[in-house]
């Protein structure tokens, strides 16, 4: 099939077709999928029970915890060009990725020591966010560096499923410990630092920091400053336009749970079976919509993405939903994840010069997540002065004017069919 | 950190090692936690005040009702209070219901099997919101006169209050929810459940009832409700309505599935025997600083009570001129008309529920 497909492609003349017949990924996308995969199921082990640890063990009231857990939200971001920066220096991508694989396996261990006080377990949830930072932009960088160009969005695709595959095992690992011995957080935890130090491990022992190039090569070092030079690239500042403009008028998963929690009228403790919904139908997506988008383009199926959540955007406005319906919402859901989320590392990775590589996805992805944030203030502002319905369309229209315009702008832009 | 710096042999072995020590901890971390003896059921019990103690001076004049005990009631006099038993070292843990007698003769306390954080009891039925043994979630129970548990619901989120009507017909629930979180992740919500005591079944979610202010419907997005009293009708119930950082006490009706806004600034509201005042903690100042007052749903006038701290609790009337409250480890009384001063009724105790015979 690979084949066929190949030479299809080279068929229609199209000049950057490998001249390999089948796209394989790479054995350092898989080993660092299976660092992402050991690692998600630490982290989530731990975020299953950390509301009602804090909550049961520590005495703290839900309003503390919420607290708690919003005033890091941003922590991440701040650490991550600035990680990405140091990273292209010298190419220090796998020692910056361990260093951040690191703070959160340190983070597992000090939660048994001094995860007692509510005040031992903010400073460590906000070292964990940290070391979320800071290992993003390498991570990614290393999965696109180990990659040939044409594979992108597949080893992107193939690394993401192996993180959500994870992060749904996590919860099940802390459920099955805590029914095994009630109440025994600490068990929990210890369990979680078994996974963070295996996938530090993995990714220590096993990850090759790169490909080919050697150090050898003009030391252009990265900074800051070149790191912002990044947007005089026209294809770089049209993907970053276009993905923070996407993002803020994207409607926050969050209210879109709620309000599918809402149409279908059922148990409120069904509700974190919607999580595991979309990110099933994530995780079996990822590879299959990978390898689509190095085919038909990655920057066409990140724009579709978004038509798919527009399509989502349609459960805020009818009066119910069925289980079929939910069933078909997540999936949709899933797919957008898939289509969107490694989909737009791809293509940023084929745009960004190989030396600025992780601070150029660092740039990308803090855009985004600002304007998603935006976005979510905005909404949950606008459903209250306007109603539900009328911000719902608010948001969508604005959504199909985003992708028209995207869409325009690719054409002018004569992103052909490769997609970058 | 070269690739090729130590032969691939060797890392495998690394990480073989470490494979095998990891296997080793967790499950004997978890093998060890398991044998553990680790209760989610604190062993605290609930200790009588002696009479004589300083805490309890006061002058004789504002001596409440809790002694007294045959003083009128229009439904039927308190014969006893059912409280929880507060572990001071753990105050979340679940702890055994005790009932403590008031009719006459030397105040005996019984402790009953079930455990809860918090609990409520009327009309010789009981709703008991607990933690449940795995500690992942919380359930609910519905128990009868004589403590014995006829339903059980889960519950989505940390038990805050309960409340059941003054017949037993229904029960009612808030619980902190964080799956309920928009705009900015960590925010937090509550959610309020109406259920059928009879057949243990939610009835309602108070989210879903029609909300009018001032004849306008309220349809904000972020309207959270806590604390449920119910009126001995089964039908009108009160309760607080939180929405665009306002809290106001609603007055509902069951039947008509709506609330209508009666004023502002009132939390927990508890209604009185005689069903024409309502005790509740007012937000003075800054967040999480509240006073007992009592409002007088006649006039609309406010009382604030003796009790001089910070108190989150629903409180309970113990008849008509007393009301009991916790401050998260005692039960106290204290005189509904703001004279006399506070009294310390019980150590180690919260959760009170006036217990009162049929008349």
């Amino acid at each position: 099939m690979y084949q066929a497909e190949s030479a299809r492609l080279l068929v229609q003349g199209r000049a950057e077709a490998s001249p390999r017949k089948r796209l394989r990924v790479s054995r350092n996308v898989v080993l660092l999928g299976l660092t992402s995969l050991l690692t998600d199921v630490s982290a989530e082990m731990v975020a299953t029970v950390l509301p009602i640890y804090a909550v049961f063990a520590l005495g703290a009231s839900p309003l503390q915890y919420g607290l708690l857990d919003g005033l890091y939200q941003g922590a991440a971001g701040i650490v991550r060009i600035a990680s990405g920066v140091v990273a292209d220096r010298r190419s220090r991508y796998k020692e910056l990725a361990a260093f951040g694989y690191g703070i959160s396996a340190a983070c597992k261990g000090a939660l048994l020591v001094v995860g007692g006080s509510i005040g031992g377990l903010s400073a460590i949830i906000l070292a964990d966010r940290l070391g979320k930072g800071v290992r993003t932009a390498p991570r990614d960088a290393l999965i696109s560096l180990s990659s040939t160009r044409e594979g992108l969005a597949t080893a992107f695709g193939v690394h993401r499923a192996m993180d959500t595959a994870g992060a749904m095992l996590g919860p099940i690992v802390a459920f099955g410990i805590l029914l095994a011995a009630p109440g025994a957080f600490d068990a929990v935890f210890a369990v979680s630092l078994c996974f963070a130090i295996l996938g530090l491990a993995v990714l220590v022992l096993f990850v090759r920091n790169r490909r080919e190039r050697e150090p050898a090569e003009s030391p252009r070092r990265a900074s800051l400053k070149r790191a912002a030079s990044l947007v005089v690239l026209p294809r770089f500042r049209l993907l970053l336009v276009v993905s923070a403009g996407l993002g803020l008028v994207t409607v926050s998963d969050a209210f879109l749970y709620l309000a599918l929690q809402r149409r279908l009228d059922f148990d409120t403790t069904l509700f974190p079976l919607l999580f595991a919904g979309s990110a099933c139908a994530y995780m079996l997506l990822a590879i299959p919509i990978g390898w689509l988008a190095d085919r038909l383009g990655r920057m066409r199926v990140f724009v579709a993405g978004y038509v798919l959540l527009l399509l989502v955007y349609t459960a805020l406005l009818v009066p119910s939903v069925g289980l079929a319906g939910l069933a078909l919402y997540l999936l949709l859901l899933g797919a957008y994840y898939a289509c969107t989320d490694g989909v737009l590392m791809a293509t940023a990775s084929a745009l960004v010069p190989e030396e600025l590589r992780a601070s150029g996805l660092a740039v990308i992805v803090t855009a985004t997540s600002l304007a998603k944030l935006v976005a979510a203030v905005l909404f949950g502002l606008l459903w209250t002065v306007a109603g539900l319905a009328t911000a719902t369309i608010a948001f969508g229209a604005a959504l199909a004017l985003v992708i028209a315009l995207a869409t325009l702008a690719f054409r002018r832009a004569d992103w052909g069919l490769a997609g970058a | 950190m070269r690739t090729g710096g130590s032969p691939v042999r060797s890392r495998v072995a690394i990480f073989v090692a470490l494979v095998a020590g990891c296997l080793l901890l967790g499950t004997g971390w978890v093998v060890v936690a398991a044998m553990r003896d680790d209760s989610t059921t604190s062993t605290a019990r609930v200790k009588l005040v002696k009479p004589a103690e300083p805490a309890a001076a006061e002058p004789a004049a504002a001596e409440p009702a809790a002694d007294t005990g045959g003083r009128p009631a229009p439904k039927g006099p308190p014969t006893g209070l059912l409280v929880r038993a507060v572990d001071p070292s753990d105050t979340p843990l679940n702890g055994h219901l005790t009932q403590v007698a008031l009719d006459g003769g030397p105040r005996d306390a019984s402790v009953q099997p079930l455990a809860c954080r918090r609990v409520h009891m009327a009309g010789g039925r009981g709703l008991c919101l607990m933690l449940a043994p795995s500690v992942l979630d919380y359930r609910a129970r519905i128990f009868d006169e004589r403590f014995r548990v006829r339903h059980e619901l889960k519950l989505n989120g940390v038990p805050s209050r309960a409340r059941v009507s003054p017949s037993g017909r229904w029960g009612a629930f808030t619980l902190f929810v964080n799956g309920h979180s928009y705009a900015v992740d960590g925010g937090f919500s509550t959610a309020t459940t109406i259920v059928d005591m009879e057949s243990g079944e939610p009835v309602g979610n108070l989210e879903d009832f029609k909300a009018y202010r001032d004849g306008d419907r309220i349809e904000a997005p972020d309207v959270n409700y806590w604390g449920v009293t119910f009126a001995a009708d089964d039908d009108r119930f009160y309760a607080t309505l939180a929405t665009g950082g306002q809290r106001y006490l609603v007055e509902g009706s069951l039947s008509k599935q709506e609330v209508r806004v009666l004023r502002e600034n009132v939390e927990c509201p508890s209604l009185s025997p005689d069903e024409n005042r309502i005790a509740y903690k007012k937000l003075v100042g800054g967040e999480g600083e509240w006073r007992l007052h009592v409002l007088d749903l006649r006039t609309m006038r406010d009382t604030i009570l003796s009790e001089p701290r910070s108190i989150d609790d629903q409180a309970e009337w113990l008849d008509g001129q007393t009301v009991l409250y916790s401050d998260g480890r005692d039960l106290f009384s204290v005189r509904a008309d703001g004279t006399g001063k506070p009294k310390r009724l019980l150590a180690n105790a919260d959760s009170p529920a006036t217990l009162r015979g049929r008349s």
